[in-house]
């Protein structure tokens, strides 16, 4: 395993570490995986997670680019405010084209958690190069607007206090003592029971596209990997987005959605960290074999790749 | 980030400890007599620090400075893994970043930045060296016990709003900070760190920043002791290292223009 930084883009101002294999394993014709900010943490991300997770590929046999987006970690801020939606995945492009032109490789692997798995998700679906994606504690919303969402807070606090508050005697001797916030615990029992007994949902916006993304993506044979921490309030919001159209992927092998039990948003504890590595292996393992050779592999490449 | 700045990621060091680092090159007009190297904190505080340091970077590049970020070894983008983390080879590669940064820039003026841990280190380390011009603690580690105490109580606070792993996790004699393994030798040697026993001056001039007024006046009394110029800055400021609520990186705009100006009024 050989590590380097590189310096690439239109400005040649995004940083990134390259981690190569040691030797030719085999994997001739094996995607790259990219690794894309886990929010606004820079590439080594919370615990180290993606250095670990491109070392332990790379010990496999894929090539990996772990990067920074413009104004993330170390690469420099763009001048034309293009929004970060579109400059992310313009970005991820860029991370593309170069490791095309230094590696001759020609499908990728898209990574990422939280804001990263939306972005490795947008891209996928505006860029052909792209033939699977794993996508960790995917957010599906990133707006001001949707992150204040009574039914998002309701949720992810129905959750603490179900799973934490609960069987904590700290939480119990406020509620006995009067310095619980009665109020919001009233009001999240009462969305949770309402949330209950309401049968027909209404389809949000972003459901309905994100659905239609699924499909897009299915049909174009881009196999995506959906990893979910069970602590982590964003794993409803994609069970809910996806609906019956996820479900229905999954059970024809098309995606598949897989839940680290016990774990939370940044996989913080190193058994969780563990058990992420083991789904991502095991993930990639099995994509890179379906991966079909590229037809127009410059000769000298082929020769050197399959050497 | 000022539009002239260079940034340069690179790896140095001996080959089977590369350490990963990025440095900051002025333009040549504005180019000063003192290169910068900073010192980072370690585990999450590393993670929930780089903004803001990369920042201060940038600033200090803005205002004349060649900068030098760097990783430990076994940290950050370094290699070796967080299992190898010892304190003794985090002041070789401190030692080796200062050299690097002296060899990249020609300059024999050094001015080290360490925050937290990073501070504590960089005060060892250029003790030991004995030729530093200057030297900033921000809000550094002085009782490593201390520390390690905090981390284990941070640990303990946040296992209260998660689940706790299965049984069948495999457990070490390690310690866990919030993602980040703390090996036997490394915790051991934290304990033993204690900045005030340091009879020597560690730099000409020092700086101590403290956004906490109390944890910084055993120290301050301290460095008075020694022959450096000892200038003492108390800014109402957020603890930057600390995990946020919702996720979010801080960065202390305050304290980062005291620090430039500090060190551009230094090195004038």
């Amino acid at each position: 395993m050989k590590e380097e930084a590189v310096l690439f883009g239109k400005t040649k101002s995004l940083v990134g570490i390259l981690t190569d294999p040691a030797i030719n394993n085999g994997r001739g014709f094996s995607p790259a995986v990219i690794l894309l900010n886990p929010g606004i943490v820079h590439r080594v991300a919370p615990g180290r997670i993606y250095v670990k997770i491109a070392r332990a590929l790379a010990a496999t046999g894929f090539v990996v680019l772990r990067f920074d987006f413009s104004g993330i970690g170390d690469s420099g801020v763009r001048r034309d405010h293009l929004p970060f939606e579109k400059s992310a995945v313009q970005e991820a492009q860029e991370a593309m084209d170069w490791l095309n032109a230094a590696r001759g490789i020609q499908h990728f692997i898209l990574m990422g958690g939280c804001s990263g798995a939306r972005i490795a998700l947008e891209t996928a679906c505006s860029d052909p190069r792209v033939v699977g994606a794993v996508l960790m504690n995917f957010v599906l919303a990133e707006t001001d607007e949707e992150n204040a969402n009574p039914e998002r807070k309701n949720r992810a606090a129905g959750y603490y206090y179900w799973n934490f508050a609960l069987f904590d005697p700290r939480s119990w001797g406020k509620l006995l003592t009067g310095r619980a916030n009665y109020r919001n615990l009233i009001r999240v029992l009462r969305a949770q029971a309402k949330s209950k007994f309401t049968s027909a949902r209404t389809t949000s916006r972003e459901a309905t596209q994100f659905q239609s993304q699924l499909c897009q993506l299915a049909g174009r044979k881009v196999h995506l990997t959906f990893v979910c921490s069970q602590g982590d309030p964003c794993f409803d919001d994609l069970q809910e987005a996806g609906g019956n159209e996820l479900k229905r992927l999954c059970a024809l092998s098309r995606m598949t959605l897989k839940v680290i039990p016990r774990s939370d948003h940044t996989f913080s504890s190193l058994s969780d960290q563990e058990r992420l590595l083991e789904v991502i292996l095991d993930q990639l393992g099995s994509m890179a074999r379906f991966i079909r050779k590229p037809a127009s592999l410059p000769e000298e490449l082929a020769t050197v790749r399959l050497a | 980030m000022n539009p002239a700045e260079r940034v340069v990621p690179f790896y140095f060091g001996a080959p089977d400890k590369r350490l990963f680092g990025c440095y900051h090159e002025p333009a040549l007009e504005s180019f000063r007599r003192c290169a910068v190297l900073i010192c980072q904190p370690m585990g999450h505080e590393y993670v929930n620090c780089h903004r803001a340091l990369r920042q201060l970077a940038a600033r200090l590049c803005d205002a004349g400075f060649p900068v030098l970020r760097f990783d430990y070894y076994g940290c950050g983008d370094s290699s070796g893994s967080a299992e190898e983390s010892r304190i003794p080879q985090w002041l070789q590669d401190t030692s080796t970043a200062i050299s690097e940064v002296k060899r990249r820039t020609g300059l024999a003026q050094i001015c080290l930045v360490g925050l937290r841990l990073g501070g504590t280190l960089a005060m060892i380390a250029a003790t030991e060296q004995g030729d530093l011009e200057s030297l900033i603690l921000w809000d550094p580690v002085v009782s490593g016990k201390n520390y390690l105490a905090a981390l284990l109580y941070r640990q303990k606070e946040a296992l209260r709003f998660r689940h706790k792993p299965n049984s069948g996790w495999k457990s070490t004699t390690a310690i866990e900070v919030l993602g980040f393994v703390l090996p036997p030798p490394l915790c051991a040697e934290l304990e033993r760190i204690h900045l005030l026993p340091i009879g020597r001056k560690p730099a000409n001039n020092v700086l101590l920043m403290q956004t906490d007024q109390v944890a910084g006046d055993a120290l301050m009394s301290h460095l008075k002791q020694t022959e450096a110029q000892v200038e003492f800055q108390c800014l109402e400021a957020p603890q930057i290292w600390l995990p946020t609520e919702d996720g979010s990186l801080l960065v202390p705009g305050q304290v980062l223009q005291s620090l430039t100006s500090w060190i551009s009024r230094t090195h004038a």
